[in-house]
């Protein structure tokens, strides 16, 4: 059974669409990565299905329920992660977990205790009562990481969850996201990162100018593209790979001159 | 006080909560909110150490309150009824404007609520009671910090009732203030993408720092003021100031004088106010949010230059080649040039000190007791032009120290990994840049001022003058620790031995100005004096410009 369904969705940022019409139909525990190139609209489309931009056109709805008149019920049953660390940094993790469980309306004990076990098994549990304005951008992710996940959500979006973190951190967090899979948890995840990517997904949809290029899995693409790895098929389907080469042939000419 | 007053208010909303607003929510949301303003750095006034302070916030609090005393002091001291309510409500509704402007603007133009509440369940409509109560009290707490003592005072001198009616006024004025704060902001937003709307608030936040430096200097004077004139009289425009409408319908209640002047300002001060909040709320407000969230989607939209096309040469780049004389000085040179003008780090910290420059001037030369006029009229028989002369340099050898952190020190690693042997070189750079940005257009306006009091005599003396000030300025450079600009980071000791730099430059400004005022009993000797001056100057350029890398602290 579909989790979400998005059908036709549009959306136009001052009279130009950066979603032209996306097509997608996704299964419970699936594992989905989107990807495309900066400003090809991931954020956007993440954010629509999240039910936190309502302005949009086409149907989009989650557990059968449609986003604009069920937002607070999807809401409740989704975790978001967010990009580029956005996070009141000023509170203290544990008075941040306090505030996000309490939005989802966790009870003080169940908030108290998944906390501080959240955050000891990230490593962080000797920072806890420490103000977050000090922290690495690593740090502030796990923050967001647990944050997004505490009310144990049925669907997981995750919003390039990976930048910043150091090299131990990525493959926990790998880890941690192929244990929720198994779960049976949906994750829908947005990364530049492609050999994660192309590891830990089911189904990988490529987007270009807000419009799904490819759709499959990583097999299926490899098929379609006769390439080798995601790298190759991304850069071919996004346009860059001739170009690229290109470029970096006339970037040496330049520093040679 | 924060939490009394959102006691007080979620109990008022509590009983007006209709089904759609989820009060629980609401109460965490306004709490967090409210917890995370105790903590945030106030943007005017800000400490020079970046220790963490408890609550900043309660010390922004005080020193509003100390402006509120000295206030109520003047309203106790000598204003008649009508001259201090319209004073006090001027003050109030400027403190005000500027306050949510500047402090504020981070929390409100803030859309981070976007990405981390509207993703949680809870409805718009709650979010948006949340952020209501939430400004209503950061509003009220400076309200009180504002007004609690000349509210007082008022109360004091001119009876209860006069002190109950105003109450009310004060939170009309309140209220428009917030309409005028919405006006600015729409105004700004519309002409104006992220960027420059943040550079526009700094501007603000620049003014009210310099503000806040000389308020605490001339309104503590004011008391004692006995020459101003106190007579008020209402003319047409006086129905265009709130503070006026405020001001006479409070006077209404105190004379219980109803005649048609005073009904038609009570009618201003009640229905104005109210009718432009109500506006607000209901037409402008959503648009503007929306225009908000439009502006934080466009953030990588940035501005393009058509191709082929350059960018006009910077100002710093057409003077570097007259006073430069090599390659690396000029990249010292208009570096610091650049960055002094788009570093808001290095505004905040050293523009208001050029605003102390008129404070000290004004102090010096014409606080002499008496009269102003009588000052005016014997200035120019006396030596005082030697004041306008030296007083700038007090402000600016203040850049010296403050030019050499900056944020993003750590990018002064480029004098490291390029093959650089002369570091003096970009330190005499950054020194010219200094005295050609900040001295020379100052000093052309002292002597442009100077010239029109003293005439033709007071050439010789800005000449010697300039010279001596940019010898100073160098030996001072040139005694100090040597860092390259804008490659310290900021929170780590500051300024060391800042008592004896501040007490070896009055010494030395001291001596010189001494020496200058000693030679012009002779009139051939100041000109004699010039070259002396600058092959002085010369010598320590050229020390510092020899300066090796042992030399340079890192």
């Amino acid at each position: 059974m579909a989790v979400i369904e998005i059908v036709n969705l549009k959306k136009q940022y001052a009279g130009k669409y950066v979603l032209q019409g996306i097509n997608l139909s996704i299964d419970a525990g699936q594992v989905v990565g989107y990807i495309g190139p900066n400003g090809a609209g991931k954020s956007t489309t993440i954010k629509i299905i999240a039910g936190i931009t309502d302005e949009f056109e086409g149907d989009v709805s989650v557990f059968g329920m449609d986003v604009r008149r069920h937002a607070l019920e999807i809401k409740q049953r989704i975790g978001y992660i967010p990009e580029q660390a956005a996070i009141y940094d000023v509170l203290t993790p544990i008075e941040y977990l306090r505030f996000i469980g309490r939005l989802y309306g966790l009870s003080e004990e169940v908030i108290g205790t998944k906390s501080w076990e959240l955050l000891r098994l990230f490593e962080l549990s000797d920072k806890a009562e420490t103000r977050m304005n000090t922290y690495s951008k690593g740090m502030k992710q796990k923050v967001l990481l647990i944050s997004g996940l505490i009310h144990n959500p049925e669907i997981i979006f995750l919003d390039e969850p990976l930048s910043g973190l150091d090299a131990n951190a990525v493959i926990l967090v790998k880890e941690i996201l192929s244990q929720l899979k198994q779960s049976g948890k949906t994750i829908f995840y947005s990364s530049h990162i492609m050999d994660v990517v192309e590891k830990i997904s089911d189904r990988i949809v490529i987007i270009d100018k807000g419009a799904v290029v490819a759709d499959g899995s990583f097999e299926s693409l490899q098929q379609q593209a006769h390439q080798g790895t995601l790298e190759n098929i991304f850069t071919s389907l996004t346009g860059g790979d001739q170009q690229n080469t290109s470029t970096a042939k006339e970037f040496i000419n330049v520093l040679n001159s | 006080m924060d939490k009394l007053i959102l006691k007080v208010l979620l109990g008022i909303i509590h009983v007006f909560t209709k089904k759609d607003v989820d009060f629980d929510r609401l109460k965490i949301i306004a709490e967090t909110k409210i917890l995370m303003d105790r903590r945030r750095s106030p943007a005017n006034y800000r400490q020079k150490q970046r220790k963490e302070i408890k609550n900043p916030l309660l010390i922004t609090l005080v020193m509003y309150g100390l402006l509120g005393l000295f206030m109520a002091m003047v309203i106790l001291a000598r204003f008649p009824l009508l001259l201090g309510l319209a004073t006090f409500h001027a003050y109030l509704l400027f403190m005000m404007a500027m306050t949510l402007v500047t402090d504020f603007s981070s929390v409100l133009l803030d859309t981070t609520d976007n990405v981390i509440i509207l993703p949680k369940p809870v409805s718009s409509r709650t979010l948006f009671l949340a952020r209501v109560v939430h400004i209503l009290v950061y509003l009220l707490q400076f309200t009180i910090a504002l007004a609690i003592f000349p509210l007082i005072a008022i109360f004091i001198k001119f009876g209860i009732i006069t002190g109950l009616v105003n109450i009310v006024m004060v939170l009309l004025t309140v209220a428009f203030s917030v309409f005028i704060t919405y006006l600015l902001y729409a105004f700004i937003l519309r002409f104006a993408n992220e960027q420059k709307v943040k550079d526009i608030i700094s501007y603000f936040q620049l003014f009210m720092t310099i503000f806040f430096a000389i308020g605490f200097q001339v309104f503590p004077r004011m008391i004692n003021l006995n020459s101003i004139q106190l007579s008020f009289a209402l003319h047409w425009y006086s129905y265009l100031a709130p503070p006026i409408w405020m001001a006479v319908a409070t006077e209404a209640f105190h004379d219980l004088n109803f005649d048609q002047v005073h009904l038609l300002m009570l009618a201003c001060a009640f229905i104005i106010p109210i009718a432009t909040v109500w506006l607000m709320i209901k037409f402008l407000a959503p648009s503007f949010s929306r225009k908000l969230a439009a502006l934080n989607n466009n953030t990588e939209v940035t501005k393009k230059t058509a191709a082929g096309e350059k960018a006009g040469k910077d100002i710093s780049e057409k003077i570097s080649p007259l006073v430069c004389t090599t390659g690396i000085e000029k990249a010292g040179f208009e570096q610091t040039w650049k960055i002094t003008g788009r570093d808001k780090g290095f505004r905040m910290q050293f523009y208001p000190s050029l605003a102390y420059i008129l404070v000290f001037i004004f102090i010096i030369v014409f606080n002499s007791g008496k009269n102003f006029t009588a000052t005016w009229h014997n200035l120019p028989d006396t030596k005082r032009f030697l004041a306008f002369i030296y007083l700038p340099m007090m402000s600016i050898i203040s850049s010296l120290p403050i030019v050499a952190f900056n944020d993003n020190y750590v990018a002064a690693w480029v004098y490291q990994s390029t093959p650089l042997t002369n570091p003096g070189e970009v330190i005499t750079g950054m020194l010219k840049s200094l005295l050609i940005k900040f001295l020379v257009p100052i000093y052309v306006v002292m002597f442009t001022a100077c010239y029109y009091v003293w005439g033709a005599a007071i050439i010789d003396d800005f000449i010697l003058g300039f010279f001596n000030n940019a010898f100073i300025f160098l030996l001072m450079a040139y005694l100090s620790d040597h860092y390259l600009p804008f490659s310290r980071q900021a929170n780590i000791k500051m300024q060391t031995g800042k008592l004896i730099r501040m007490v070896m430059q009055l010494i030395i400004i001291g001596l010189l100005v001494f020496a200058h005022y000693s030679a012009l009993k002779i009139y051939w000797l100041p000109s004699a004096l010039i070259p002396l001056s600058a092959f002085g100057g010369y010598i320590l350029l050229r020390s510092i410009k020899r300066l090796p890398w042992s030399k340079i602290a890192i």
